[in-house]
């Protein structure tokens, strides 16, 4: 599996009103910021073929992507999605952990996303789990 | 032959489009957040043939279009070409399938046992004429266990190899631009197998499951098992601009692994899909696990279950025999009435 960097992780599936609130009250904190990207896209997913090993295309998912640099250091957003502002939000964060601005507000916020995802995902596996079939052999 | 020039139906075409959208009226946010969340696997599927992941656009495009599941697709697939293409992910590895649903009717005990997930298949099948008289239809919600399940399941086949049952793949080194991309290149035949697993991911699923089907029945050089079924979501994998990798979410998919029991080892067919789709994944496996060797022309030979299951394509030219072929129809009528009068001329000769 690819090791993904976890805070990236969760500011992609943060729920993205408390991340726009935490994006908004960052941007004066940051101080001028310059806009690269703010826009939506296409990110084309490939598979692994199991039969023979070959990579193929299953389609392009839909993406909102934010691109915004300061001081020289870039700060990167992308989520599934239409949600511009939900990319930025994200972006800001990612930049103001690389700039060390409000950096606390910043590592709580993503600690508390990620618990709740988490805890999402083990909802989901417990249901998940209900549905195991417990073979019995006659 | 010529074309006529004609005019006169202008003001028909227009009131024959508000016509059709007079059926379904003012749409509004509401009801594309409502057929979203009332139809997931009807968006699971359009999303699949419009090889474009948007629940939201998938329930805007049923909405527009009154369900009418060709020219949503459509639409989708004319949508998508507005867009830029900003990155090609990571390849979805199976071992890193967030999993809902796998099982195999192979093998009773595979590695990570049996689960079912989200299905119907083992109930009845019941209709709650109920809510017609204004009963609400509540399902009884799920009893979730103690512990969770793992998130991700082991390959079966990956098991049965380690029992010399299949010889495993070695894994193609293709990442990013270098995996061949029908959205881009030409379907040619011999078609590489990369064409070929895209094009049934994106194939519409009636097509497919009735040639799957008719190999399924006998048509075909191979029965197929459910080696692997699954129902998952897969990471969007990316890359930060300083280098970092990234899930950008995760995205619906489904994947079926069928086998054939020929020979001294077990042959494998594969297809996936966007969405939750099994059964059109199953017959695109048995497609897949058929093609080698197909005769030309059988339902299981590649170029024609290719080409007739490409749902776009298959529409286009079905309604294409609707729009006005007057000057050849036509010509055609002329050509018979010709024919017609040079054989009355004929037998109308003295006899010799």
């Amino acid at each position: 599996m690819t090791e993904t960097d976890s805070s990236l992780d969760t500011l992609a599936r943060a729920r993205p009103a408390p991340l726009k609130a935490l994006g908004e009250r960052l941007i004066g904190a940051l101080g001028d910021i310059e806009v690269i990207q703010s826009r939506t896209g296409l990110v084309m997913l490939p598979m692994r073929d199991t039969a023979h090993g070959t990579a193929f295309h299953l389609g392009e998912v839909l993406v909102s992507e934010a691109h915004i640099r300061a001081r020289g250091i870039d700060g990167y957003g992308m989520r599934r999605g239409r949600d511009l502002e939900a990319a930025m939000a994200m972006a800001l964060v990612d930049l103001a952990l690389s700039l060390e601005v409000e950096p606390e507000a910043c590592r709580a916020f993503i600690a508390a996303e990620a618990k709740l995802q988490a805890a999402a995902d083990d909802e989901t596996l417990r249901k998940v789990e209900a549905t195991r079939v417990k073979m019995e052999t006659f | 032959m010529a074309y006529v020039a004609t005019r006169g139906g202008e003001r028909a075409i227009e009131q024959a489009e508000r016509l059709f959208r007079a059926e379904m009226g003012r749409i509004e946010k509401a009801r594309v957040a409502e057929l979203r969340a009332a139809l997931p696997y009807l968006i699971d599927r359009v999303m699949g043939e419009a090889s474009l992941y948007d629940e939201d656009l998938a329930a805007l495009a049923l909405a527009q279009t009154g369900g009418e599941l060709s020219e949503a697709v459509l639409l989708l697939r004319a949508w998508r070409t507005t867009q830029p293409r900003l990155a090609t992910a990571e390849v979805i590895e199976q071992d890193g399938l967030f999993t809902h649903r796998r099982i195999s009717a192979a093998f009773k005990d595979i590695p990570g046992g049996q689960i079912l997930g989200p299905t119907l298949d083992y109930s009845h099948r019941v209709l709650a004429t109920e809510v017609l008289q204004g009963d609400a239809f509540t399902p009884d919600p799920v009893t979730p266990a103690q512990a969770p399940a793992p998130a991700h399941q082991p390959s079966v086949s990956t098991w049965q190899a380690e029992n010399e049952l299949v010889d495993l793949p070695e894994p193609d080194p293709a990442k990013g631009g270098d995996i061949p991309d029908l959205t881009r290149e030409p379907l040619l035949f011999p078609s590489r197998r990369a064409h070929t697993l895209q094009s049934l991911a994106r194939a519409e699923t009636g097509g497919v499951l009735a040639l799957g089907y008719a190999a399924m029945r006998g048509y075909g050089q191979a029965h197929p098992t459910v080696n692997e079924l699954r129902l998952a979501e897969a990471e969007i994998v990316v890359t930060h601009p300083d280098g970092r990798r990234f899930s950008a979410g995760r995205v619906k998919v489904s994947e079926a692994e069928v086998v054939d029991k020929k020979g001294e080892k077990l042959s494998l067919g594969f297809a996936a899909t966007f969405g939750w789709n099994e059964i059109k994944c199953i017959a695109a496996a048995t497609l897949d696990l058929n093609s080698p060797g197909a005769e030309k022309g059988a339902p299981t030979e590649e170029e024609f279950f290719l080409y007739h299951t490409e749902g776009v394509e298959s529409s286009g030219f079905c309604i294409h025999f609707k729009l006005p072929h007057y000057v050849t129809f036509q010509s055609s009528l002329d050509a018979m009435r010709d024919a017609k009068a040079k054989r009355a001329a004929k037998s109308g000769e003295p006899a010799q």
